[in-house]
């Protein structure tokens, strides 16, 4: 039983539960959340609309009916008519998939652009460091939507220029983060010890250093999946987004506006759409940053 | 030490005075910094706000090329003959015209004592100026030409023979050469602030003889004007009218209702009714001479074949827009030119027919659609954008799948008013009003094969036989054969169609009640030198 054989078989089914209590800490502390969870859920409904929407309607998002236009919220119609006549529902539920693949995507773009040069940036440090940290302080001397709306002054409007836009816009968050959490995690004696066992820089950032920054990338990119959807949002109210006759709820919103007064179900509807969606990644990343924290974690 | 801090404290001191007392001035310009004791308060304060929904895109006669810059240009830079609301030729800067025997020529004799803002005569020497530098003759030669040349284009020289009369010699007859006089963009400035001018300058505050002066422009904003007090008409009323630019139509009915402006332009027909029912807004309705098309790039070869063209004309649903998106303002184009102009003959409109259309595109090669890039302003017309996503329903229901691309106003006309090789667009959204109420100002601006951009065929239309026919109209002295002439040419358009024709625009404004006197204009003006706030 203590050979050496069995002694390592030891070591590594004590790993193994170990691993999976850390996540089960994880979920256990976030369940206990009932924010956090009424977060998930709401996000769990939009994915289940996104995916589903063709089987929750018979109507189509772009199918004009002009003998309805601006008609009222009404049995067949529940969320009423826009002004082509087009079902306000259907639409909402097709602009849930316009408005998840936006923020999934550009928050993909903007972690796959900012976390490799973020940690680069803190490992090595440095002449590179500074380089990099300047260029990313003059992005940051932006508002986020501005930047937005530069990138996609210059590629051009569109759902996919915004994706990219606002993927590029939240590069120096993801920079600064990583940037910040390397600089502290490198300096552990396990990276030390690393090194000195000679292993290559790349290996060290990937397999050592990276899994400990991976909590605060996780919780930021929670958040900044809402804010890339505001942002889109924003963008498709400026006319900068998704072109008609895409349902893209800010669009919706900044169409609707002339019939605000007649034909209020076509800006609030989309409008609680955003709310809701916002601020359910919002709630998740907070309970996200409270569980992923182990001396809160401790501590409640 | 004391006078250190005494010194500190007085900077203090002065720099707190500079601060709060900038913007202050600023803010309230006062109006009459000489007030005369004799002055008889006025009850209500004579300070006029009009918004439109698109900014001028220049106020010089050069280069103006649309009904808000008309509409602003109007009150400061008068014409010498003016159109009024019932079609006539009224007396303006010119007191009477008359031909020469052999009509060929055209003596105009000029309204006396008439001075710019800038204190400069108005005369005979003044107008030559102006139509030379208009046409680019004389002291102007090899310099570029007016957009709006063509009006004059039939005149060879402006010639002073007294201080008050000036003849213009014509190549040939010309049938309208006084209704192009009355066009907006014929205006009249003072020579010396068009000669103060730099080379590259742009002409900022128009100096004219008008009922209003320029005060400031603060672009993308508004274009404040003052009472010119020596006005020849007599002053106006109004101590200032103000044009402020809101592109958003839902705002300016808030603007209007809240007071904060005194009228507004196109009304979103959704808002009629419930305007019509409050107390103190007047709705009013008027025509207006303009047609709304969605052109061609006849350069793109997709659209060398006519069943193409006639396709997608016959794929959307005129009625259907008017009804439902204007709220049955307005009326189905039935030719290039709205009814109300001399020349016009119905020979529309093209029937709603998507299965027909889908025939035409199937015989022309194109069973399967295509894919175009539409392009159109928005804030420009009435509901612009909501009529060409309707349009982009209707062509995607027959198979053609737009995708909009959508500017402002300024930018849309650089954008697609462009030589065939720098056009983006495939088609292109546009509306014009024949302003001079004959057919030539409609026909042979948009259609003539000389008139390519960037002047105004932006569709590059070539018909040797419709430019035959707008040639022989427009040198033809005999109305009954002008008419003639112009309905062959129109049944010619009508069957190349180079557009797709949408509809003749109706005007909807909103006048608070107390506001009197405005001139709601069918050339899609709102003319404010007889009004007055009750």
């Amino acid at each position: 039983m203590f050979n050496e054989k069995g002694q390592v078989d030891a070591v590594s089914k004590l790993q193994t539960p170990k691993r999976d209590t850390e996540l089960r800490q994880v979920w256990r502390h976030l369940r206990r959340n009932r924010m956090a969870m009424a977060g998930l859920i709401v996000l769990v409904i939009f994915l289940l609309i996104a995916i589903f929407a063709p089987f929750i309607t018979q109507h189509d998002p772009i199918q004009r009916d002009f003998g309805r236009a601006l008609d009222l919220p009404s049995e067949e119609h529940i969320l009423g008519n826009d002004w082509l006549g087009r079902d306000n529902f259907t639409r909402i539920l097709y602009g849930s998939r316009i408005s998840l693949a936006i923020g999934l995507i550009s928050v993909t773009i903007g972690m796959l652009l900012g976390v490799p040069i973020g940690a680069l940036s803190g490992y090595y440090g440095g002449r590179f460091d500074i380089l990099i940290q300047r260029v990313i302080d003059i992005l940051i001397a932006f508002p986020g939507i501005l930047l937005a709306i530069v990138v996609v002054a210059i590629l051009g409007v569109g759902i996919e220029n915004v994706m990219i836009a606002v993927g590029i816009a939240s590069v120096p968050i993801y920079t600064r983060l990583v940037r910040g959490s390397v600089l502290s995690v490198k300096e552990q004696g396990y990276v030390a010890a690393a090194k000195a066992l000679g292993i290559g820089d790349a290996r060290i950032i990937i397999r050592h250093i990276m899994p400990n920054c991976l909590g605060p990338i996780i919780v930021q990119s929670t958040f900044q999946i809402a804010t890339a959807i505001l942002w889109a949002a924003g963008l498709g109210f400026l006319g900068l987004g998704a072109q008609p006759p895409d349902p893209e709820w800010g669009r919706m919103l900044s169409d609707g506006r002339q019939y605000i007064r007649t034909a209020h179900h076509l800006t609030t509807y989309p409008g609680l759409a955003i709310l809701f969606m916002v601020l359910g990644f919002n709630l998740l990343g907070d309970g996200l940053r409270d569980a992923l924290d182990p001396r809160s974690r401790k501590y409640k | 030490m004391k006078k250190w801090l005494f010194g500190l404290l007085v900077l203090l001191l002065l720099t707190g005075l500079l601060v709060s007392g900038c913007p202050a001035e600023d803010v309230t310009p006062d109006p009459d910094p000489d007030p005369d004791p004799n002055d008889v308060p006025v009850d209500v304060e004579q300070d006029l706000v009009i918004a439109i929904g698109a900014e001028p895109e220049s106020l010089d006669s050069l280069l103006m090329n649309s009904a808000p810059a008309a509409t602003v240009s109007e009150h400061m830079i008068e014409t010498l003959i003016y159109l009024d609301v019932d079609g006539t030729l009224q007396p303006s800067l010119a007191e009477s015209w008359e031909p020469t025997e052999d009509g060929l020529a055209w003596d105009l004799s000029l309204r006396q004592g008439v001075t710019f803002h800038d204190g400069e005569p108005f005369n005979a020497e003044a107008v030559k100026y102006n139509l030379d530098r208009f046409m680019a003759y004389g002291d102007f030669e090899g310099q570029t030409a007016a957009i709006y040349a063509f009006l004059l284009g039939e005149v060879n020289e402006f010639e002073v023979i007294d201080e008050y009369t000036l003849r213009l010699h014509l190549n040939q007859e010309f049938a309208p050469i006084i209704s192009h006089l009355s066009h907006s963009f014929v205006g009249m400035h003072s020579p010396a602030s068009l000669g103060a001018l730099g080379e590259d300058e742009v002409l900022e505050a128009p100096v004219g003889t008008g009922a209003f002066k320029i005060v400031s422009w603060d672009r993308g904003e508004r274009i404040v004007m003052e009472r010119n007090e020596d006005y020849w008409g007599g002053a106006p009323e109004l101590e200032t009218v103000t044009f402020v630019f809101v592109p958003e139509a839902g705002s300016r009915v808030i603007m209007l209702e809240t007071g904060e402006a005194h009228a507004i332009m196109a009304v979103p027909p959704t808002e009629i009714d419930r305007l019509e029912a409050e107390a103190d807004i007047d709705v009013v309705f008027e025509d207006s001479v303009r047609v709304i098309y969605i052109g061609f790039n006849l350069e793109d070869e997709r659209f060398n074949d006519v069943r193409v063209r006639q396709a997608l004309n016959h794929a959307v649903d005129k009625e259907a827009i008017i009804a439902t998106i204007f709220q049955g303002v307005g009326s189905p184009s039935s030719a290039p030119v709205v009814p109300a102009v001399f020349g016009y003959t119905q020979v529309g409109p093209y029937e709603y027919n998507p299965e027909l259309a889908m025939e035409l595109l199937a015989e022309a090669g194109f069973e399967d659609g295509f894919d175009i890039e539409l392009f159109h302003p928005t804030g420009r017309y009435p509901q612009d954008s909501t009529v060409i996503e309707a349009v982009q329903a209707m062509f995607a229901e027959v198979g053609v799948n737009a995708s909009l691309t959508t500017y402002d106003w300024g930018t849309y006309l650089d954008t697609v008013i462009v030589p065939p090789e720098q056009a983006e667009h495939d088609l292109y959204m546009l509306g014009w009003g024949t302003v001079t109420l004959d057919a030539d100002y409609g026909l042979y601006a948009l259609h003539h094969s000389t008139q390519w951009p960037p002047r105004n065929n932006v569709s590059y239309y070539a018909n040797d036989e419709v430019d035959a026919l707008l040639d022989e109209a427009r040198v033809t002295p005999d109305t009954a054969v002008r008419e003639a002439l112009y309905a062959e040419a129109i049944q010619l358009i009508w069957d190349d169609a180079p557009w797709v024709y949408l509809h003749n625009e109706g005007q909807v404004n909103a006048v608070r009640s107390n506001v009197h006197g405005l001139i709601h204009h069918p050339l899609e003006n709102i003319l404010a030198w007889d009004a007055y706030i009750e």
